[in-house]
């Protein structure tokens, strides 16, 4: 079963594109996409303990190493953030960077909606980010599902 | 003297108005069907309560009830999960039952893993994290999802006495905070008496299954619950999409009013039957009709029901042999119409056979269904179909619960009509297989009886209480009228109870039904 699809990978691609433009004036140099997992770190290890995210992240990223050559540079701490990619990130392309990102995060949602379902999934994504509004039903709508940061 | 005269001054009713009124204390719904009059009407509001038993027995599925019932945004409930079963697995299959709202997550219920500060930190950090995450939210409702994984934490570490203080400490803040707390573990009974939560607890819900031959029951024990008046005992509970169902096992009928009705005589829909029983069945009796297998005790029972739907009282059928469609295609051969007041819903007809049902979850449909149609009449065909349809484990339960149900329903106004197959002996005449006679005010036996070369049908009353009635063994047919009882023969016999009755008359009159002649 390939969690990563495209439905998963556009909702994963807007929800970093979303994030990245509100974090514009942010002091932060960290890649857009760890800072999503970082938002989404306090989140889930409430829910499931942080080494319930560990697992869970741990299992996304080695379903996008597959994919993503530049991924296997990246493990996942202790205490669940992302590191590894600093130091490699100039040699990579940044459009590779990008793809990468967004085939990880959405291998991570894909997880936890086969696990407890797109809707509670979305309503996890909702409580993080609760002026991002999404259509319960379907992962692939667009940014008119989305209000004003 | 006026010692006596300050103390009646005391007890005056002016000053017992000026007391201070008592604390009303609030009951919460649990959400499980059947299980609020098990609790005698709820979980008292604030109380510390524990939801016991060993695995698969339904303590995780109860405790999401509990929460999906009673959380709001205002009034939040807090799960915290422990080390028992994680909380992306609890969701994935909590959220197959038909009670979980998903639109309460996140803000009416919120789920926080203590795992971590379990497995890295002690007792008093588990503590600290449950009063930071209480004193932010101020829930209604708190559930620690399993304790047990908590108290393993001060076995390992530094021990009962660090137990008993992080037990207490917790129940007063919570208590404090005006939560209602569900601490959710395995234990087993004989952990009561050592164990120190279950002396501050005051409720305690003990949920069990039972093992017998090839089936498996649930049961649920109420072994204290402070302050309120719950019904003792062992009741069958049941887990489908709904969630946890409770049975209790006084079906619901512990304190209700018996309502005695008038001795109004109601017809069984076969005139010459009705004399026999000195008028008809009286409202309110419950009627054992015996007799072995093609005797005609469904054709009784289906005329006994079209008669009441006839007079304008509603019946139920409760049967678990034959299928609905064969009632209701007999009735047709009849010429009665059971299909319309099925249509119209002055009759049901429930088809119960699977062979796992509990006899308290069986009595409850048909208690249901008797309250959805306004019953008057019942049916229960036939008691042994009954009884067999029962995992073997109720089988010991069976009579005592048939009993409880049918004292019930009759003080209730409910004529009952059951049938029981009995095998017939050529030697004597029994009623069942086993005493059942205190079920039931009135019996009627249907036996064979080998006549001039026939193997006919025959009649008795045996017993009807509160009134007189025939004592005459009549012969009867069954035609496309149903069963009609036969004129009073002329032929005299001895001995038909017997089923190898002797002539002790003349041969006057033909066969009630044409003889082979070749």
């Amino acid at each position: 079963m390939r969690r990563a699809n495209p439905k998963m990978r556009d909702f994963a691609r807007r929800l970093i594109a979303y994030e990245t433009r509100g974090n514009k004036s942010s002091e932060t140099k960290k890649p857009a996409v760890f800072h999503v997992f970082e938002k989404l770190r306090p989140q889930l290890a409430t829910l499931m303990g942080s080494t319930g995210f560990h697992a869970l992240l741990s299992r996304a990223l080695a379903l996008a190493n597959a994919e993503v050559p530049w991924l296997p540079a990246v493990h996942v701490k202790a205490d669940g953030s992302l590191e590894g990619l600093n130091d490699r990130e100039a040699q990579v392309d940044p459009e590779e960077i990008a793809e990468g990102r967004v085939i990880l995060l959405a291998q991570l949602l894909g997880l936890l909606a086969a696990f407890i379902g797109e809707n509670l999934t979305l309503r996890l994504v909702c409580e993080v980010w609760p002026k991002l509004s999404f259509n319960a039903l379907d992962f692939g709508k667009g940014d008119k599902n989305e209000k004003a940061k | 003297m006026k010692k006596q005269n300050d103390a009646a001054t005391r007890r005056s009713p002016k000053n017992a108005l000026s007391q201070p009124a008592k604390v009303t204390i609030r009951k919460m719904p649990t959400g499980a069907r059947g299980l609020d009059d098990i609790l005698g009407g709820g979980i008292p509001e604030f109380s510390i309560n524990i939801i016991a038993g060993t695995l698969g027995c339904g303590k995780t599925t109860l405790a999401h009830q509990i929460v999906f019932a009673n959380a709001t945004e205002k009034k939040p409930a807090l799960y915290f999960t422990v080390l028992g079963e994680p909380a992306m697995k609890m969701l994935r299959y909590q959220q197959q039952y038909s009670f979980f709202d998903e639109s309460k997550l996140g803000k009416a219920i919120r789920f926080i893993s203590l795992a971590d500060v379990v497995l890295e930190q002690d007792l008093n950090a588990v503590f600290d994290e449950i009063t930071k995450q209480v004193t932010a939210a101020n829930p209604g409702i708190v559930v620690v999802d399993s304790f047990r994984a908590v108290g393993r934490k001060a076995i390992g570490g530094a021990g009962g006495l660090e137990m008993q203080s992080f037990i207490q400490r917790l129940a007063q803040f919570l208590t404090s905070w005006e939560a209602t707390t569900f601490l959710v573990g395995e234990y087993v009974q004989e952990e009561i008496r050592d164990n120190p939560l279950f002396t501050i607890a005051d409720g305690l819900f003990w949920l069990l299954q039972l093992v017998e031959r090839n089936s498996v029951v649930r049961k649920l024990q109420i072994i204290k619950l402070r302050g309120q008046d719950s019904v003792p005992g062992l009741h069958t509970i049941r887990i489908s999409d709904g969630g946890l169902q409770a049975f209790s096992r006084t079906l619901g009928f512990a304190g209700k009013k018996v309502n005695p009705t008038g001795r109004r005589r109601l017809s069984v829909g076969i005139p010459e039957l009705d004399k026999m029983m000195g008028g008809g069945i009286h409202e309110g009796d419950s009627l054992l009709l015996a007799g072995p297998s093609g005797t005609g005790k469904s054709a009784i029972a289906t005329q006994f029901i079209a008669e009441g739907l006839r007079n304008g009282e509603p019946g139920i059928m409760a049967i678990f042999e034959e299928r609905p469609e064969g009632y209701t295609d007999r009735a047709d051969s009849f010429g009665l119409n059971l299909k319309t007041p099925q249509q119209k819903g002055k009759l049901e007809i429930l088809y119960l056979r699977p062979l796992d049902l509990s006899v308290d979850e069986t009595m409850q449909e048909i208690l249901n269904a008797i309250e959805r149609v306004g019953a008057k009449r019942l049916v229960i065909d036939s008691l042994v179909g009954f009884e067999m349809a029962l995992a073997p484990g109720f089988r010991e339960d069976f009579r005592e619960s048939l009993y409880r149900m049918i004292v019930a329903l009759t003080g209730a106004g409910v004529t009952i009509l059951s049938t029981v197959e009995v095998e017939d002996t050529f030697t004597a005449l029994s009623f069942s297989h086993y005493t059942i006679s205190f079920l039931t005010d009135d019996i009627i036996r249907l036996r064979y009886v080998e006549i001039d070369g026939q193997l006919r049908k025959v009649i008795v009353v045996i017993k009807m209480r509160g009134g007189n009635h025939s004592k005459d063994i009549r012969e009867y047919v069954i035609t496309e009228k149903g069963v009609v009882v036969i004129h009073p023969r002329q032929t005299d016999y001895i001995r038909l109870t017997t089923g190898l009755p002797e002539r002790i008359g003349q041969r006057e009159e033909a066969a009630p039904e044409p003889k082979a002649t070749k």
